[in-house]
């Protein structure tokens, strides 16, 4: 009976772990995508941003707070920056410079090896309280620490949306034309969702690399923030709660095929590549059967143009 | 000199490819995030019937076959029901992604990662004014003038590139007028999907075949789309003229890997500046 917990134990924390940071970066993109209707295919460049920003932070001195705070600012200010020029433009066009944006930033971290160590990859930064949690309790640790985060970065999120700007938000996702009759700056709020957003999706890449102690650029590859869209669409467009309970699902998905693959006559790279195609084809049908999710309300939708 | 004959070739293989991805933007509405993932499933049945003992111009043509047959079955089965529900682009676009996983993936389940190449003789290039050319990327360039020539001659002389030209132009109008909106449509994904095959097995025969390879060739060929203006095929081919042309000669002044990245600036550009394409089309 020991040993059983032994060994579950650590999985489960492990899985518990990776949701959660899976839990924040895809609630970053369920306040652009389901409360503001944004089509951001771009969202891991900010999870790469708020990761690079806070360990080089950490590598050139700073202490891990500040390090972490710059991640979160930083990534908020790049979501500025890509918003000003394309948020006046039409949705699908978004997608687009969006996926461009994301691809273009990871073979900038791959080729500028003076700034980022290129396909090396980064390690041996700083992670919180390291020196005074004893190495077999920390991700202990760091799973009750990235709990309170989550359940912090919820509430603030619940707050927003169900304050009147929240309501402007999902006003814009509705009748984008209703909205600035109404004297709404429509390109503002847009500019504001798409820089808490990104900079939530910062948040979530420091703890990314707080837990796995390493990065480089391949771990910021165009595929997760395909994640986050499964995710928030698993859960329910515009819940908060369903992105959670999405992300648990996901990753418990995701951590039980590599465990099943014992049983299938499969190798290691087929086995990758059939997860991709369940996951895919989870896409679809989602998408063409159930498109509010398990959670999510049908009238919740900005689908019916 | 070696540059531009380099950008020739990879401009005319994203334009044959994107002559499909900008019809199908145009007609349907959408876009087709799995377009670069039909161009590398061609590459790879080519791939499959060359290796299995076919010569590479009858392998050609069944990837071409296959890659048609493979896009009017999921125009049956997804695209058109989802029309009729009314679906919005958004819809569309985030089942267009899953389907690109699925195709990429099965690519990978199937023949894995690695790179692979056909099974044809490996021949000599010869020099033309200081640069090398190869036959393939010749057979390359002549192969597209033909495509584009053949589309030229179906969407201007047949009745039913008439009716595609009609129906890209303005779907209620051509469906009033007495236009079977629902088999021109499955003839642009023919005509579409046809020549994004034969780009893709092209664009095998001067690079190596990967999985990925169509994700990559997928931002030039947005950038084309956009720089020749959605749903203009004569733009659409200038437009893969010039963003292979760029790309090629940027390697002059910027490291080989930001190619990627020109194309995007370019397509970021034109997007702001005149979105509706610099050889005019739809807005």
């Amino acid at each position: 009976m020991i040993e059983y917990v032994d060994i579950l134990l650590p999985y489960i924390t492990t899985i518990l772990l990776i949701s959660s940071i899976y839990a924040i970066f895809s609630l970053g993109l369920n306040l652009e995508w389901g409360f503001t209707g944004l089509i951001n295919f771009g969202h891991v460049a900010f999870l790469a941003i708020g990761a690079y920003t806070t360990v080089m932070f950490n590598m050139s001195g700073f202490p891990l707070f500040v390090s972490v705070i710059a991640g979160i600012v930083l990534s908020g200010f790049f979501g500025l920056l890509l918003g000003i020029p394309t948020l006046r433009l039409r949705e699908d066009y978004l997608a687009i410079v969006t996926i461009g944006f994301s691809e273009v930033l990871r073979f900038i971290l791959l080729n500028e090896q003076w700034l980022t160590r290129g396909p090396f990859g980064i390690h041996g930064f700083g992670r919180p309280l390291q020196d005074v949690i004893p190495y077999q309790h920390y991700n202990t640790f760091l799973l009750i620490l990235y709990l309170v985060i989550l359940v912090i970065v919820y509430f603030a999120l619940e707050r927003l949306v169900r304050s009147p700007w929240g309501r402007v938000l999902k006003s814009i996702r509705e009748d984008e034309a209703v909205s600035s009759a109404l004297g709404k700056n429509v390109f503002w709020y847009r500019l504001q969702s798409l820089m808490i957003g990104s900079a939530i999706a910062g948040l979530a890449g420091a703890m990314l690399a707080f837990y796995i102690s390493y990065i480089d650029p391949n771990t910021f590859k165009p595929i997760e923030t395909f994640h986050a869209w499964i995710i928030i669409i698993l859960g329910g467009t515009a819940s908060n709660k369903g992105t959670i309970v999405g992300a648990l699902v996901f990753c418990t998905f995701l951590s039980v095929t590599q465990f099943i693959n014992r049983f299938l006559p499969f190798t290691a790279h087929q086995m990758g590549a059939f997860r991709m195609i369940v996951i895919g084809l989870l896409l679809m049908i989602l998408m063409m059967y159930k498109p509010e999710g398990i959670f999510g309300k049908k009238e919740e939708l900005a689908l019916s143009d | 000199m070696q540059l531009v004959i380099n950008g020739l070739v990879i401009g005319s293989i994203i334009a044959i490819t994107a002559i499909g991805l900008s019809m199908i933007y145009k007609t349907l509405n959408f876009v087709n995030f799995a377009h670069g993932d039909f161009v590398a499933f061609a590459a790879y049945i080519a791939l499959f019937a060359n290796t299995s003992g076919m010569h590479l111009a009858s392998a050609f043509l069944v990837a071409i076959l296959a890659t048609i047959v493979l896009g009017v079955f999921m125009e049956k089965v997804v695209w058109h029901p989802m029309r009729r529900k009314n679906a919005s682009r958004t819809t569309l676009i985030i089942i267009s992604i899953g389907l690109a996983l699925v195709l990429r993936n099965i690519l990978i389940f199937i023949w894995g990662g690695s790179t692979r190449n056909y099974n044809i003789p490996v021949r000599r290039g010869f020099e033309f004014f200081g640069a090398t050319i190869t036959p393939n990327q010749v057979l390359v360039i002549i192969a597209a003038f033909i495509l584009v020539f053949a589309l030229h001659c179906l969407l201007s002389r047949t009745k039913i590139g008439k009716s595609i030209r009609a129906l890209s132009d303005n779907i209620d109008l051509a469906r009033i007028s007495g236009i079977d909106v629902d088999r021109v449509i499955l003839w642009t994904w023919v005509i579409g999907l046809g020549l994004a095959a034969a780009g893709g097995v092209l664009y095998g025969l001067v690079t190596a075949i990967r999985p990925d390879m169509g994700w990559y060739l997928l931002l030039p060929m947005f950038a084309a789309v956009i720089l020749g203006g959605i749903g203009n095929p004569y733009g659409t081919i200038a437009g893969g003229i010039i963003i292979g042309l760029s790309q090629e000669l940027s390697t002059a002044v910027l490291p080989t890997e930001y190619k990627f990245a020109v194309s995007f600036v370019v397509m970021t550009l034109v997007l702001l500046l005149k979105p509706e394409g610099i050889f005019g089309g739809a807005k």
